[in-house]
């Protein structure tokens, strides 16, 4: 995986995969509300590709363009990093999550900032840079709505795109009433979503011009005039990069694309794809501090590249995976992500592109069981993905990759090779069935298999199979069809 | 009179051979000879999708041997077995010879072998539509007996055979009538189920709780599906949970409406396993 590039570090929820599961499955709330939620979000999806016939167009031409973005991007990062440099902004590349961290606390202890305001920013949560900034006595406070009511609830994001999605009205209503009696504040008077919105944008308000420091993601880097673009539906983003003095934009090296050309097709997406929405309510876009070349904004601007994995997968089989957009359209149809949401992936990337690059960018080191126990096959991602990212095919080669080293069991590795070597033959075929339905009598009750030994144990759990056929349709076959048997039996 | 060869996947083969019985004849009352190609096993999905490449491609080889000793269409009663050798075997095999240090020009002959075999390939459903006369008569039906339908991953993603089901049977009096949320997996997804019974099993209960439902509103008589994984995982669930609703394949379905023998009782037949359906004919 990724050859002799420096793996990357994500933050981990270490309890196993059973115990997250489980925990998730029992949780009735959340799994009535990310049903409803991705639902939603799907139906927009479709809605709008067929309201709207050219963003098929869009689409085709962005998965273009951000293929060779990827495939040209030292050189388009170099061009990105001239750009800012000629804006008086500063570029720093940092390896690893824990080096982007640090460069931030830098920033933030070189310019004595106290207080920090946010946009959402999944790179962030990648890198867990919120808890790094607290640990030197920083207020950090999220912007984006539903990363606001996760931080009050002490949560990590559920969704990749709607962070909160696991979290009902009235859940949230709970939490800023906590928050608002903390604060002083007046707290919200019922659970409709345009009261509690409101409640959020009164007590955000204040926050903006508190802050002396923003920090923002990134959805696009244009290279040609060393840009970062922000796309959100609240704008919030135009606050956090204009009202504190210092700014720090921490993006993905993936994000690149070339000119504002691309940056035409490929910003429509987003919004397409993960909310059903020609085009996100507001869009940000950051090209210098003040002094420049533009008239207001942050006294100093830095900008942190993080690799963290990333570069690691170019050329690689897996280099589509640098294509995604963070739209969330593969967890909203994934079957196993409407079952048992996002926090029970262990990782902040979730749902079937999570699967894939959590261990990816980590190159095996944590969750490298997550393909096989989140993903029945079942394709619907790779339909949904707009960056058409073959997901399903990576899962196969992760699970292959998890088999060659050995990471199964000795017994689950010599079921599989002997079943194949059995059955790749019509003798052995016909000689298992024939054993199989020999023994199967000490395995049944009421004419059905209640339990079965070895790989098949898992099935007898929750669900009954029918015994193998006193006569199988070779069997039938053989003795209707062959020369002396009858024909009508 | 054509001629096809069946394929009937190791499920129906060692669980419901009563399903291919029922093939048999829905395809020569449509004019087709059948021939069971007997060297068939098993076509290695299991074993791709856990993936077990090396194994997966040993079932995948001798399946291509097996049927590139026949000529003409490949009627597969399963759209996911059918997917998995349309989609998967050329780059399977392509792959499993270069791995195993064969040549180049080897592994492009292993693929075009599965290729080839590959295009004469079709799910019952996709056979039968593309047959002039889909079946007897239709004449003028004034009602339809409706069933729920489902309409496997595979069958609906990599085949992209969404309506093939329906068309075949409207003619025939049955109205065939997808679940809400239709496009969610039922959780089978081959070893999935057993790998990872926990979140499978939640599947299936959410699918049989949408197939309810619709079954609830629309009178529908039973189940119907084009792939037997996911029946048998289905109707496993239910019959753990003592729900009888009647499971069918679409071919034991349409065997019946040929014989005139469509009605509630004979259906309800196709609930609960208790009286060894398997061998009932």
């Amino acid at each position: 995986m990724g050859g002799g590039k420096m793996a990357g570090i994500l933050p981990v929820d270490t309890r196993p995969w059973p115990e997250r599961r489980d925990e998730a499955l029992a949780n009735q709330t959340m799994r009535t509300t990310i049903s409803l939620t991705t639902r939603r979000l799907q139906a927009g999806q479709l809605k709008v590709f067929s309201d709207y016939p050219e963003a098929e167009e869009a689409r085709q031409r962005a998965i273009l363009d951000k293929r060779a973005a990827i495939k040209d991007m030292d050189h388009l990062l170099e061009q990105f990093s001239q750009a800012v440099h000629e804006h008086g902004g500063h570029v720093h590349l940092a390896r690893t999550a824990p080096d982007a961290v640090k460069l931030v606390r830098a920033i933030a202890e070189d310019s004595k900032v106290r207080r920090v305001v946010k946009t959402k920013s999944m790179v962030t949560e990648e890198i867990e840079l919120n808890r790094g900034l607290i640990e030197d006595g920083i207020e950090v406070l999220e912007t984006d709505l539903g990363e606001y009511i996760i931080q009050r609830a002490g949560e990590k994001p559920s969704h990749i795109l709607a962070p909160a999605a696991h979290k009902n009205r009235e859940e949230v209503l709970r939490l800023f009433e906590r928050d608002a009696s903390q604060s002083g504040i007046e707290p919200p008077p019922d659970d409709d979503a345009k009261t509690l919105t409101q409640y959020a944008r009164r007590r955000l308000r204040q926050e903006f011009l508190r802050a002396d420091m923003g920090i923002t993601g990134g959805n696009f880097l244009v290279a040609e005039t060393g840009s970062v673009v922000l796309i959100t539906n609240e704008g919030n983003a135009d606050l956090v990069t204009t009202l504190p003095r210092v700014l720090v934009s921490v993006v993905g090296v993936e994000k690149i694309i070339a000119d504002w050309q691309a940056l035409q097709n490929i910003i429509q997406q987003p919004a397409l794809n993960g909310v059903g929405q020609r085009l996100s309510s507001y869009t940000t876009i950051v090209s210098g501090p003040t002094g420049g070349d533009a008239a207001e904004g942050p006294q100093k601007w830095h900008v942190v590249l993080l690799d963290n994995g990333r570069t690691g997968l170019r050329g690689t089989e897996y280099e589509d995976v640098l294509s995604c957009i963070r739209c969330g359209a593969c967890l909203n149809v994934c079957p196993v992500f409407r079952q048992v949401g996002g926090n029970a992936y262990g990782s902040v990337y979730s749902g079937p592109i999570g699967v894939v690059e959590t261990p990816l960018l980590t190159e095996g080191t944590i969750l490298a069981e997550m393909p096989m126990m989140a993903c029945t096959m079942c394709h619907a991602c790779v339909d949904a993905c707009p960056m058409d990212i073959d997901l399903p095919a990576h899962i196969l080669s992760l699970r292959e990759e998890n088999v060659e080293k050995h990471a199964g069991s000795f017994s689950t590795r010599q079921t599989y090779r002997w079943w194949a070597r059995w059955w790749a033959t019509p003798t052995g075929y016909q000689r298992s069935l024939r054993m199989a339905r020999a023994g199967q009598r000490f395995y049944m009750r009421d004419g059905m298999l209640r339990t079965a030994p070895g790989l098949a144990k898992g099935w007898f759990q929750s669900r009954n199979m029918p015994p193998v056929a006193k006569e199988t349709f070779h069997e039938w076959w053989k003795r209707t069809h062959e020369e002396g048997g009858d024909r009508h039996e | 009179m054509e001629n096809v060869s069946l394929f009937v996947t190791c499920l129906i083969d060692a669980f419901r051979p009563d399903a291919a019985k029922a093939a048999v004849r829905v395809l020569e009352r449509r004019g087709c000879s059948v021939e069971f190609p007997q060297q068939q096993t098993c076509c290695g999905q299991f074993s791709f999708n856990a993936g077990y490449q090396d194994e997966a491609a040993l079932l995948a080889k001798h399946w291509v041997e097996a049927f590139e000793e026949t000529s003409g269409p490949i009627v597969a009663l399963s759209g996911s077995c059918a997917g998995m050798v349309v989609h998967s075997y050329p780059d399977l095999l392509h792959k499993w010879v270069l791995r195993h240090d064969g040549t180049e020009a080897e592994a492009e002959s292993w693929r075009s072998r599965a290729q080839s075999v590959a295009n004469r390939v079709y799910e019952l459903t996709q056979w039968l539509t593309s047959l002039d006369s889909s079946g007897a008569e239709s004449g003028d039906i004034d009602h339809s007996v409706p069933f729920v339908y489902h309409l496997g991953c595979h069958m609906r993603r990599l085949l992209r055979a969404t309506t093939e089901a329906q068309s075949v049977m409207a003619p025939q009096g049955v109205e065939l009538i997808e679940p809400e949320e239709a496009d969610q997996c039922c959780g089978f997804g081959g070893t999935y189920s057993m790998a990872e019974p926990v979140v499978s099993t939640a599947l299936a209960d959410a699918k049989w709780k949408q197939v309810g439902c619709r079954a609830q509103e629309s009178g529908a008589w039973g189940l119907v599906g084009t792939d037997m994984g996911c029946l048998l995982h289905l109707q496993g669930r239910a019959s753990r949970q003592h729900n009888s609703f009647p499971v069918l394949y679409l071919s034991e379905l349409l065997d019946l409406v040929d014989e005139g023998r469509l009605s509630p009782e004979v259906v309800n037949q196709y609930g609960g396993w208790q009286d060894g359906r398997n061998s009932s004919r």
